[in-house]
């Protein structure tokens, strides 16, 4: 009794054991399991002894054990070994299988004792883990997303036991984001190895209908939608048809969100049997996402890189563009590829600073050599133009721009862009040709306003000459001639012709055709010529000329002829904005003072009829002219004149009468580019740092 | 020997007022130049003169101003324009001003002598 008893007992403690508990033979056969082992088998105790027990292994796992089994019995050594075992249910688990051997005195085996612990869960987190990692491995591969999101729904489906996992993409150029609601929202293709695709159709760029499925439920909402049973659900009807065609009983649908909190895909599974999801389902789940947004991010901001990276190329080279470093300390550089096609330089060679150098047209490579020199002891930046010479002679204008850059440890690089400008130049070239045929024919049009200033201006010396003459026979006719006074009238005549002489050469410099030529010269000086060929008209029109110039004003650089085109139209126009006026003196006052510490201005004021205030910018248009006479080209040339020469124009009402029109001109600056390079062939300016300028 | 008459050149251009007076010396005139109507209106010649040669423009007070100042004052001085503006189309227009003559710059010596005998026919 007493002895049943324990039996009673330690059967009890063995049934309740975690795992299983079981004893064999020396010879493997199975003579004792635990109650356990029945009750998750659902196996009876008879037909699971001996070796009955095999039949619950899973079929991947039979083979590999029996042998391991036999090895141990054999050895009569301890020993363990992980299985799957099938459950009552069908659905099997991994077991960590232990067995260990009762050794007689003569260390014989006589009983093998052993336990199976359930360890599906390490087993599952193992999986995970290295799925998780070899995913991992493709994304940080640069591996295609379709390859990665494969891989993707391999994991999940060897993770969650009978699920067809696929997952599809939120257009980013469209979809706004889970919860939008906007029925912009468009799905792409991700990875659906096992799914048949009628179910996965809205991969196919149409906007979605949250009633059409739901996984595009999911995407339109952002919520997850878990349908256990498709049998007891009555949304997307179509679809569930399809779904249950393919014998499909359960859908699970999970947003995957990116780390802007926007919408990145739908990952949805799919089951033959009904299943609602548990607890541990939503923690690998959260996983599986997690993993998903990793690589569609991942993926999308390559794809950004490298449209980015094509872009900019595409930019380089539709702007003629290149960009490069420079570091000051090494020079060591590096040129985008647009820099070697600007140089023709074989894309292969390595970038140094002498590759460049070897390219500049051999007339800029002094100055160029000096920007160098200065640049690296400078660190400013700068602005540099020069030719280039490329082999078979071709000669190309770049233009550079660098910025100056200090790193943590205070080493200086140049940042720059090489911009080849060799077209912008041949058309600038071409416009200063146009603008200058356009300022002759503006000059030759405002002569017909000054032929009678250019009779008075010649009539006056040949009325001394004629006189002079006069005398002089005179004079030589007498008895005895009057040498004395003869000489003095011939000297007369000689200054006389000359002052008419000078009166021709002037109309020839300011009317004659001839290319743009820049220059240095005295703004003053020039203004006063064209006085010295207005007085008479001036006069002519009782106007009263009010000079003021400031003699301490430094020479201005730029075309003389073209300037004092410009004061010579101003002036013309004082004069006739005067005309009518009878009530006032025809005050007009030309001035020049320095406007600035780097710009001279010159200003003509009247004191006329004025202008409307609505025609104040009108006046500088082509065509535009308030006079009965006259083409309105003067002032929008004079204007296009000031502006090539880097100044500005502008007209503005007096506060008593009349109007006042001043330019205002940088003085050390190279005037106009244009007519520089073309006179200069192309030698430009370098332009330092605007701090050296000033 | 009669006394020269007294003949006045007034204009703003120097070569004209060193010129002319030269010429109507070698005429037989007494010449006094001056470069504006201001200056002959407060000379002590304005009251010997017997004939003016007289620019039209000039800064300040214009020759047809001096004119109209003249004959305003009661002088019939006889007045020749000399002008380098204008041709001779413009004449008519500057003899209603009052003038003898009207030259036009340049001239030739046989004008300048006409227009004297017209403004001093007794010479």
């Amino acid at each position: 009794m007493q002895r049943e008893l324990s039996r009673v007992v330690d059967r009890a403690i063995i049934d309740t054991v975690p795992g299983f508990v079981w004893q064999a033979g020396p010879d493997g056969s199975v003579q004792f399991l635990n109650q356990r082992w029945c009750d998750y088998t659902g196996a009876s105790l008879e037909e699971s002894l001996g070796i009955g027990w095999t039949r619950r292994i899973h079929p991947d796992d039979a083979a590999p054990l029996g042998a391991y089994w036999q090895a141990l019995l054999e050895a009569g050594q301890p020993g363990s070994f992980e299985a799957r075992l099938r459950r009552h249910d069908g659905v099997y688990r991994w077991f960590l299988i232990r067995a260990v051997p009762l050794l007689d005195e003569a260390g014989q085996v006589v009983s093998w004792y052993g336990q199976n612990t359930d360890i599906e869960d390490r087993k599952q987190a193992e999986l995970l883990l290295a799925g998780e990692k070899h995913l991992l491995g493709l994304i940080a591969g640069g591996a295609p997303l379709g390859q990665v999101l494969g891989a993707l729904c391999g994991l999940v489906q060897s993770t969650l036991e009978g699920a067809l996992c696929s997952v599809v993409l939120v257009d980013p150029r469209v979809g706004c984001g889970f919860g939008d609601a906007l029925p912009s929202v468009r799905l792409q293709p991700g990875a659906a190895p096992d799914v048949p695709a009628e179910l996965v159709g809205e991969a196919d760029g149409r906007p979605l209908d949250a009633d059409a499925s739901p996984v595009a439920c999911c995407a339109l909402s952002g919520e997850s939608v878990y349908c256990s049973d498709l049998a007891q659900e009555h949304r997307w009807p179509a679809w569930r048809q399809m779904a249950r065609a393919h014998g499909l009983h359960a859908s699970w649908s999970i947003p995957i969100a990116c780390s802007r909190g926007k919408a990145a895909g739908v990952i949805s599974l799919l089951f033959r049997t009904p299943r609602a999801a548990q607890p541990a389902d939503h923690s690998v789940i959260a996983q599986f996402t997690h993993l998903a947004s990793i690589a569609i991010e991942r993926a999308r901001s390559e794809a950004a890189l490298r449209q980015s990276e094509a872009f900019a190329a595409k930019a380089q080279r539709l702007s003629q563009t290149g960009t490069f470093s420079w570091r000051v300390d090494s020079d060591e550089m590096a040129w985008s590829e647009e820099v070697y096609r600007i140089l023709d330089i074989d894309p292969r060679q390595a970038p140094t600073l002498g590759l460049i150098c070897c390219r500049v047209h051999p007339e800029d490579a002094p100055a160029h050599a000096d920007v160098i020199r200065r640049q690296r002891s400078a660190t400013s930046d700068f602005e540099h133009g020069y030719r280039l010479l490329l082999p078979g002679g071709k000669v190309k204008w770049v233009h550079l721009v660098a910025h100056a850059t200090r790193d943590p440890q205070g080493a200086v690089e140049y940042i720059a862009a090489l911009q080849d400008v060799t077209q912008r130049h041949h058309a600038e070239e071409a416009l200063g040709k146009v603008r200058s045929e356009l300022a002759h024919v503006a000059r030759v049009a405002s002569l017909g306003a000054l032929t009678a200033s250019i009779a008075h201006e010649v009539n006056q010396p040949l009325a001394g000459i004629i006189t002079n003459a006069n005398t002089c026979m005179r004079m030589l006719a007498a008895d005895p001639p009057n040498l004395e006074g003869a000489r003095e009238t011939v000297r007369r005549t000689l200054r006389d012709g000359n002052r008419a002489s000078d009166v021709i050469k002037r109309l020839r410099a300011l009317f004659a055709k001839k290319e743009a030529t820049i220059e240095q010269f005295d703004l003053n000086q020039a203004a006063r010529e064209v006085i010295a060929m207005l007085l008479g008209e001036l006069q002519r029109h009782n106007v009263i000329l009010h000079p003021d110039f400031d003699d301490r004003l430094p020479p201005v650089r730029g075309d003389r002829v073209q300037l004092q085109q410009v004061i010579l139209n101003l002036l013309l126009n004082a004069a006739d904005a005067m005309s009518s006026i009878s009530d006032r003196p025809r005050d007009m006052r030309i001035t020049t003072t320095a406007d600035g510490p780097e710009r001279v201005r010159l200003a003509v004021s009247d004191s006329g009829i004025g202008f409307d205030p609505q025609d104040a910018e009108r006046l500088f248009l082509a065509f535009h002219t308030t006079k009965s006479t006259g083409m309105g080209i003067g002032l929008s040339v004079s204007r296009a004149i000031i502006e090539s020469h880097g100044g500005t124009l502008s007209g503005r009402l007096n506060e008593g009468h009349g109007a006042t029109f001043a330019f205002s001109l940088p003085y050390l600056q190279i005037a106009d580019a244009t007519a520089a390079e073309a006179a200069n062939h192309g030698r430009d300016a370098t332009a330092g740092h605007a701090a050296e300028n000033a | 020997m009669a006394q020269p008459l007294l003949v006045s050149v007034i204009d703003d251009d120097e070569s004209v007022r060193e010129a002319l007076p030269d010429l109507l010396r070698e005429f037989g005139f007494a010449v006094a130049a001056f470069s504006s109507a201001e200056a002959f209106l407060v000379s002590p010649e304005l009251e010997q003169v017997r004939c003016l040669l007289l620019d039209i423009a000039m800064p300040g007070m214009s020759g047809p101003e001096l004119l109209r100042e003249l004959r305003r004052q009661g002088r019939q001085i006889p007045v020749i324009f000399i002008t380098a503006h204008g041709e001779a189309a413009d004449r008519p227009r500057l003899l209603q001003q009052g003038a003898v003559d009207c030259l036009f710059k340049p001239f030739s010596e046989a004008d300048l002598i006409r227009a004297l005998n017209a403004a001093l026919p007794v010479s």
